[in-house]
């Protein structure tokens, strides 16, 4: 019995033995020796079942948003489902492969190993993932401008406690990785730091604690994307104006390319609740000249 | 600004380091995570990874669809660093890129045919208890998420749970039913605090079902719960009931007509004579019985607890009927937790 996305989404009890009897088929045919196991193939299913159950797929209704997984054609989404449970029981050959354990094992022929192996089919895709492993995006992070900036926002951020913004900045030059920060770096010691911060402060190893605590809470929150992304556009598209004098942006200009307009206000208040500009919910978002310079120090292109 | 690969890589260690989570943690700045004990039934993120987790499908086919860009990543910042921290849904980002990326070449995929399971009876009990209890995880994952982000997720936490119940009506043996739904009264009670702040007074007794008390035949029944052997006695009548157990107390739901009643026996003396306030806690979380007095956390049972120490109190009426399994599994769950105490 076919069923669609749309199904798993609203109606649940009705699809789910359609989408169990599909994903025990393919469990099964995957599983190749293992698919006798008591346990393995119900491990598979389960395993797609709960990436349903967590993107808010399956039984979500209308209470979790829609993602791209609404949107797939029906083929590509039995195609999903498809792929996903071929790729776990795989993982699940893979971990049982190791079991190997003596050399008659090795010797005595075995059927898994030969023609019909599901593994001979999981060859590594020419596509490598991107992002593969943590380092990689890490150094993403690192050399991609729009994602560093982030970084950037959230050291700034740290302006309310100086002696961590200065744990910070220390802990930068000593490992080396001030370099591509250096203007902005300076920039927050010259505007946060007082000259006799630079002294020996107590306790820097706690103060360092606090920092990266504050830090990984701000990289990873949803708030800090949309004021990053809301300076750089105000940085972007800022005309010069003469009354009052500055810089003049309309709002519509902000809400381009996959930023809502309640997603640019949220980040235009946060913007203003840090001080780095004056906006009262109005269409447009006037900027002095000093307001301008402050964003473009910490938000600007290289 | 000139720089060298060298710099970029020193800044990218230092910032993996920053953020990588401390020992044992998925993610250090979660650390109020752990203040309760959430539904482990897998592997896998769960609690505040919930808002990362849902993003993934979208942050994949974005790569697939504009790869190299950096400017279609901008949405995705918060995600790409809390992927570079949590190793769990890292895991699943990799999962996800591997299932999504055939799909955009699949226009052949043939649709799923009829393999001879039609009803989720026909399904193995081990599944259906897989499935209700990753729909109580996924309920715990939204209140906990919704609580920190001072959002409300109750609508949203509410329906994941009537949908683990709905499942758990098709499991026909009563102990995989009680495992599939073990997590249920805490998840749905998580963050009630007490019904009326400062006023409510702690149960003098706790009723729940007593598993695999299917109804009485004739006298007295012999069932297992938590291990041990439990006598229940027989309802008034020859009739359907769920039988209650309260350590050592024993009670029962029966229906009579469309109303549903809970008797209870040999409640202690200090309660005898005194009339009693009954808490269903999960009965406001389906909504097929009409409770009496409109409250189900707050039903005043009508006579007061005879000299002999029973009770009889209508609960409220329901179209449900005990006598069928599958309304009989879904009352049963309803009442996994009854609350008695004093009215007065």
């Amino acid at each position: 019995m076919p069923f669609t996305a749309r199904d798993l989404r609203y109606h649940p009890e009705e699809t789910y033995p359609a989408l169990y009897a599909y994903l025990a088929r393919y469990a099964q045919h995957y599983l190749g020796s293992l698919k006798y196991d008591p346990v393995e193939p119900e491990l598979v299913v389960n395993h797609v079942i709960d990436h349903l159950i967590r993107l808010g797929l399956l039984g979500g209704g209308d209470r979790t948003p829609p993602t791209v997984l609404d949107q797939l054609s029906n083929a590509q989404f039995y195609s999903f489902l498809h792929n996903s449970c071929k790729n776990k029981a795989i993982d699940r050959l893979r971990k049982h492969r190791p079991s190997v354990s003596n050399f008659s094992e090795l010797e005595m022929p075995n059927r898994t190993e030969g023609e019909d192996d599901p593994l001979n089919e999981a060859v590594e895709p020419l596509w490598g993932a991107p992002f593969a492993t943590p380092e990689e995006i890490a150094l993403a992070l690192a050399t991609q401008h729009e994602l560093r900036q982030v970084l950037i926002h959230c050291l700034a951020a740290l302006k309310a406690a100086p002696k961590q913004l200065f744990a910070m900045i220390q802990e930068l030059k000593e490992v080396g990785a001030d370099e591509v920060l250096q203007d902005t770096l300076q920039a927050l010691q010259q505007e946060y730091l007082a000259a006799g911060d630079a002294a020996t402060i107590a306790h820097m190893s706690q103060h360092k604690d606090h920092a990266h605590k504050k830090l990984r809470h701000c990289l990873q929150a949803q708030s800090s994307n949309l004021t990053v992304r809301v300076a750089l556009r105000l940085t972007e598209y800022g005309v010069p104006a003469a009354n009052p004098a500055g810089f003049v942006i309309a709002l519509s200009e902000i809400t381009q390319d996959n930023l809502s307009p309640e997603d640019a206000r949220a980040g235009l208040r946060e913007l203003a609740s840090e001080g780095l500009l004056d906006w009262h919910g109005g269409d447009a978002v006037h900027l002095s000249d000093a307001q301008m310079k402050r964003l473009t120090r910490f938000y600007r292109e290289e | 600004m000139a720089t060298n690969n060298d710099a970029y890589r020193q800044l990218a260690n230092w910032l993996q380091r920053t953020i990588a989570a401390a020992a044992g943690e998925s993610a250090s700045f979660e650390a109020d995570e752990a203040e309760g004990d959430s539904v482990t039934t897998d592997s896998g993120p769960r609690g505040f990874h919930l808002r990362f987790y849902r993003q993934l499908p979208d942050f994949v086919m974005t790569l697939l669809q504009h790869p190299g860009d950096a400017h279609a990543l901008m949405p995705y910042t918060a995600l790409l660093y809390h992927l570079a921290a949590c190793p769990d849904c890292h895991a699943t980002y990799l999962d996800l890129y591997r299932a999504l990326h055939p799909t955009l070449e699949a226009d052949h995929m043939l649709p799923p045919m009829e393999y001879g399971v039609r009803s989720l009876s026909a399904i193995p009990a081990e599944s259906l208890v897989h499935v209700c209890r990753s729909l109580i995880g996924q309920a715990e994952a939204v209140l906990r998420q919704g609580r920190r982000d001072d959002a409300d997720g109750s609508a949203q936490a509410r329906s994941l749970l009537q949908l683990a119940m709905r499942f758990s009506t098709h499991i026909t043996q009563p102990g995989m039913r009680g495992a599939a739904l073990a997590d249920l009264v805490r998840v749905a009670t998580l963050f009630d605090g007490p019904h009326s702040p400062g006023e409510e007074p702690p149960a003098a007794h706790s009723y729940s079902p007593l598993v695999g008390a299917a109804g009485p035949r004739h006298g007295s029944r012999v069932a297992r719960r938590g291990g041990a052997i439990a006598r229940s006695q027989p309802a008034p009548s020859d009739a359907p009931a769920i039988y209650l157990q309260a350590r050592h107390l024993e009670g029962s739901i029966t229906q009579q007509g469309d109303m549903l009643e809970l008797h209870l026996h040999d409640l202690d003396a200090a309660l005898r004579g005194r009339s009693l306030l009954i808490s269903i806690p999960l009965g406001g979380l389906i909504e097929p019985v009409r409770w009496q007095g409109g409250d189900p956390r707050a039903i005043r049972a009508l006579a007061p607890v005879s000299a002999d120490g029973s009770l009889r109190a209508p609960l409220g009426t329901t179209d449900l009927r005990l006598a069928l399994p599958e309304e009989r599994n879904l009352l049963e769950a309803m009442f996994m937790l009854i609350e008695v105490r004093p009215a007065d």
